[in-house]
């Protein structure tokens, strides 16, 4: 079963880079456009953290580690679930239709039906720059590693269970494109640490719409910021979402009207 | 003959009118994806809030940063994202996918200017963004109760008007070319892309560009891009000397009159190579 | 035993409107009016295994939702239905590994790449083993005669290809329930008749059930014996086409050709005139008298020639319909 379905995801993810490789003029300036944006943000707090007080007390590489931990924690989704993306247009198209009536599970063919290779290479910078942070960060252990990648996991399980969420809406409604950007948008607020926001916003922001626990946290459990229990409040968050978006993936499948052509 | 006058008076009358509609079909277009819609403006908001903490974090109250005190920049900050409602909402993206598919063609073959009709869509669009712009914004304010700087002298406000202006037609004429790519290629999306990133940064959408290291502020002054947002704003808030502030105005008509001649340049080009082609 | 057993579907779709003008703009952007569209209404029917059935109506009439309900696209709002033994909406992978449902406006295929990689795809969602994919996938080709466009992007192939090669990747699995909604349109005559001979002999030789729609009266009558005939959601017909004509066109045709000129009026008391002009003139008369006005108007006027044909089962269907309306 995870052999047959390893196997798909391997064939519609060449499919899927053949057709990005067609358009090789505008992929690449999406790498560079992606990389421009990285660097201008990265540019800004450098500036803020060199002529202020800097922010909420920490420290430049603190903040470049928080950027670069929310850069990775970004584009690992896209980069796996960037059918998502195009899922407005299989609903319209009625394209879902052949999703639905396929010995394969439609969720699996939405999610994961062909991976974006190309965001590989930003998935490489923000490694490479949380590499270099760690480097000068203090009070590195080896059990604030295992924590730093547990929560990164656990991000990335959030991150798929909003994304359950975003084509559910698109099911019932055709309307994916600005839902996806507003989950882009809110996780944006993740660039830099949620301590930064007041409240009652950073309770929000941390917990509700768990921004804070997908990007705020897993760099804090690696500076030794963050105590056990707000790991496992992290945990509980990630499971609750899971359970509550597949249960509404489900709702709008039987609530799904095909569009009639 | 007082009815061939009357006809006359008519006709004009109805070339507006044309342009009217379909500012208001724009309108009416924007409202029937209402939740493409609502997100699209919760978007925005976020923006704002993100920046605007950002900002009251770095700078609390009663420091100054580089000649902005907290009032100043929390100021620029919302003034900005206001701005950027008139000034940087375009509807003219779809010029490149109208080239591309060839659907250009309904144009040329109807008595409609097709630069006026994208601008009569702009006007649409941005008369319905400043509209909800200033609904969220009056929101913010009650809720956050940021300790804004209002401007009163009318001089400076007008002035502001001037240059604000003087922006959007800039950002007209940016955009429409970027749509223009499509007579040359198919991928019209990934320059715009690349465009809009660029254009937050050195517009000042982030941060007043004059924090920025001198010599690169100076450089950044003759480039188009400051008068799209940060030189308007500057001048709302008072604190460009009037020498500086007639030369900014220069340099960016400047900037607009090259900008239409290239558009105008390109389009007559291009358009060839469109009809030639008889998509 | 049946292949499919419906009973008592009923389907409801919510939709919003919108009223013309900025008011109404606001209006829906703060409240919507919903309407309720009862798109298939309590309808009944049983299929058995290796029928073909012709599924006819006008737009809108419920064909495509009902057809959405047997393959488990759509949750139906009441009623039962029972596909080889499963409940569709399940969408159990035992079951959709039997059905395939292609759908003639939509498509499957990988718009910029050759439909090869499709097939591969699918052989993988299905799980077919190899040798069945190249076995199956050969059989198709040859009744279709397609082999070299499997290497060509499917944007570069025409409309009819196009539908050809999409024929291949829903049949790859050797469905048995066959779903085809309006697989002819927008082809031309020729390349019509070539899918209509497919659709038979795939029918005759694979013994899948097949359920087919159509605006082209002509794919149905060549291909299936049994229609259904459904307009607002509900059936009105359900049964062969011999006796749909024989119930609701109890007429036929006489078309005579003249040797020589004849008043209009002397056909009049005869039968309804269809068609009056010299030579030929096209009678409409009811079935059990025409054997008789036939031998009259051989005894009575100057005729070359002289046939006697059914009613014309488009025009039949289109009375039915309209009766309905008024």
């Amino acid at each position: 079963m995870l052999k047959k379905y390893f196997k798909i995801w391997l064939l519609m993810t060449t499919c899927v880079s053949q057709i990005a490789f067609l358009s090789r003029f505008g992929a690449v300036l999406f790498i560079i456009g992606k990389f421009l944006r990285f660097g201008f943000f990265l540019l800004f707090l450098i500036i803020l953290e060199t002529q202020t007080k800097g922010i909420e007390g920490y420290n430049l590489w603190q903040v470049i580690f928080f950027f670069a931990t929310f850069n990775l924690i970004d584009t690992l989704p896209q980069l796996f679930f960037r059918e998502v993306y195009r899922f407005r247009s299989y609903v319209v198209s009625g394209q879902f239709d052949f999703f639905l009536t396929k010995p394969l599970s439609p969720l699996f063919r939405s999610l994961l039906g062909g991976s974006d290779i190309l965001d590989l290479s930003m998935i490489f910078i923000a490694v490479g720059f949380i590499a270099l942070s760690a480097t000068r960060l203090e009070g590195i252990t080896g059990l604030s590693i295992i924590s730093y990648l547990l929560l990164i996991a656990n991000a990335l399980v959030i991150a798929m269970a909003l994304h359950i969420l975003v084509i559910s809406v698109g099911v019932l409604t055709t309307e994916v494109d600005n839902t996806i950007m507003l989950y882009r948008d809110i996780t944006q607020m993740g660039r830099i640490p949620v301590d930064v926001y007041r409240e009652p916003l950073s309770f929000l922001i941390t917990f509700v719409i768990p921004v804070g626990v997908m990007a705020t946290f897993p760099a804090k459990a690696l500076m030794g910021l963050l105590t056990l229990q707000f790991m496992m409040i992290s945990f509980l968050i990630s499971g609750i979402l899971l359970a509550a978006s597949l249960a509404f993936w489900k709702f709008s499948l039987k609530n799904y009207s095909s569009i009639s052509t | 003959m007082p009815t061939s006058k009357k006809l006359l008076e008519k006709s004009s009358n109805l070339k507006m009118n044309k342009y009217f509609q379909v500012a208001k079909n724009t309108w009416d277009e924007t409202v029937s994806y209402r939740l493409n819609f609502v997100m699209w403006r919760i978007r925005v908001v976020l923006q704002i809030i993100t920046l605007y903490f950002l900002w009251l974090s770095i700078l609390p109250k009663d420091t100054t940063f580089l000649g902005y005190n907290q009032s100043l920049m929390l100021t620029y900050i919302l003034g900005t994202s206001l701005l950027a409602a008139f000034v940087l909402s375009s509807r003219s993206y779809s010029v490149g996918d109208e080239i591309n598919q060839g659907n250009l063609s309904n144009f040329l073959i109807k008595p409609i200017n097709y630069f006026l009709y994208h601008f009569a869509r702009d006007v649409g669009d941005k008369s319905m963004n400043i509209v909800f712009s200033i609904f969220e914004l009056t929101i913010l304010f009650l809720l956050l109760r940021p300790p804004i700087f209002i401007q009163t002298d009318p001089f400076f406000l007008f002035l502001f008007l001037i240059s604000a202006i003087l922006a959007l037609l800039l950002y007209f004429f940016f955009n429409f070319l970027l749509g223009l790519v499509g007579f040359w290629s198919p991928e019209v999306w990934a320059p715009r892309f690349i465009f809009f990133i660029v254009i937050t940064f050195f517009a000042g959408g982030l941060f007043p560009l004059d924090i920025l290291p001198k010599s690169v502020f100076t450089v950044f002054q003759l480039l188009p891009f400051p008068y799209l947002l940060y030189f308007p704003l500057k001048i709302y808030l008072g604190q460009l000397p009037l020498f500086e502030i007639f030369k900014g105005l220069t340099v960016s008509f400047i900037w607009l009159i090259l900008m239409y001649l290239l558009v105008k340049f390109i389009w007559n080009v291009g358009l060839k190579l469109y009809t030639a082609q008889g998509r | 035993m049946a292949v499919i057993e419906v009973k008592n579907l009923t389907k409801i779709f919510t939709v919003y409107q919108k009223e013309p003008g900025i008011l109404g703009t606001f209006k829906s952007l703060f409240g919507r009016k919903y309407e309720e569209i009862k798109a298939v209404d309590n309808i009944s029917f049983s299929i058995e295994e290796g029928e073909l059935v012709g599924f006819i109506g006008p737009n809108g009439a419920g064909k495509t939702t009902t057809l959405k309900c047997l393959s488990g696209l759509l949750y139906p709002t009441g009623g039962v239905i029972n596909v080889l033994g499963f409940q569709p909406w399940r969408r159990k992978a035992d079951f959709l590994k039997k059905i395939a449902f292609v759908m003639g406006q939509k498509n499957q295929l990988w718009w910029d790449l050759p439909p090869m990689e499709t097939f591969v795809l699918n052989k993988e969602i299905y799980g077919l083993s190899d040798e069945k994919f190249k076995k199956v996938l050969g059989d198709l080709v040859d009744l279709l005669d397609l082999s070299d466009l499997l290497k060509v992007p499917v944007k570069k192939l025409s409309l009819g290809q196009r539908m050809k090669c999409e024929l291949i990747a829903s049949l790859l699995h050797s469905p048995q329930v066959l779903y085809l909604d309006e697989p002819t349109i927008g082809l031309d005559v020729v390349m019509q008749k070539k899918l209509r001979d497919f659709i038979r002999d795939y029918n005759h030789k694979y013994k899948a059930t097949i359920m087919l729609t159509s605006h082209y009266m002509a794919d149905v009558e060549a291909l299936a014996r049994r229609v259904i005939i459904i307009n607002r959601g509900r059936i009105l017909f359900d049964g062969d086409l011999t006796s749909l004509i024989k119930k609701h066109a109890p007429y036929k045709l006489i078309t005579l050709v003249l040797k020589e000129q004849v008043a209009r009026q002397k056909f009049e008391k005869l039968g309804k005139i269809k068609k009056f002009s010299y030579p030929e003139v096209v009678l409409k008369v009811e079935s059990h008298l025409s054997n008789k006005i036939a031998a009259k108007i051989l005894e009575n006027f100057p005729v070359d020639d002289l046939n006697i044909e059914d009613a014309d089962i488009e025009e039949v269907i289109r009375e039915i319909f309209q009766s309905q309306n008024e």
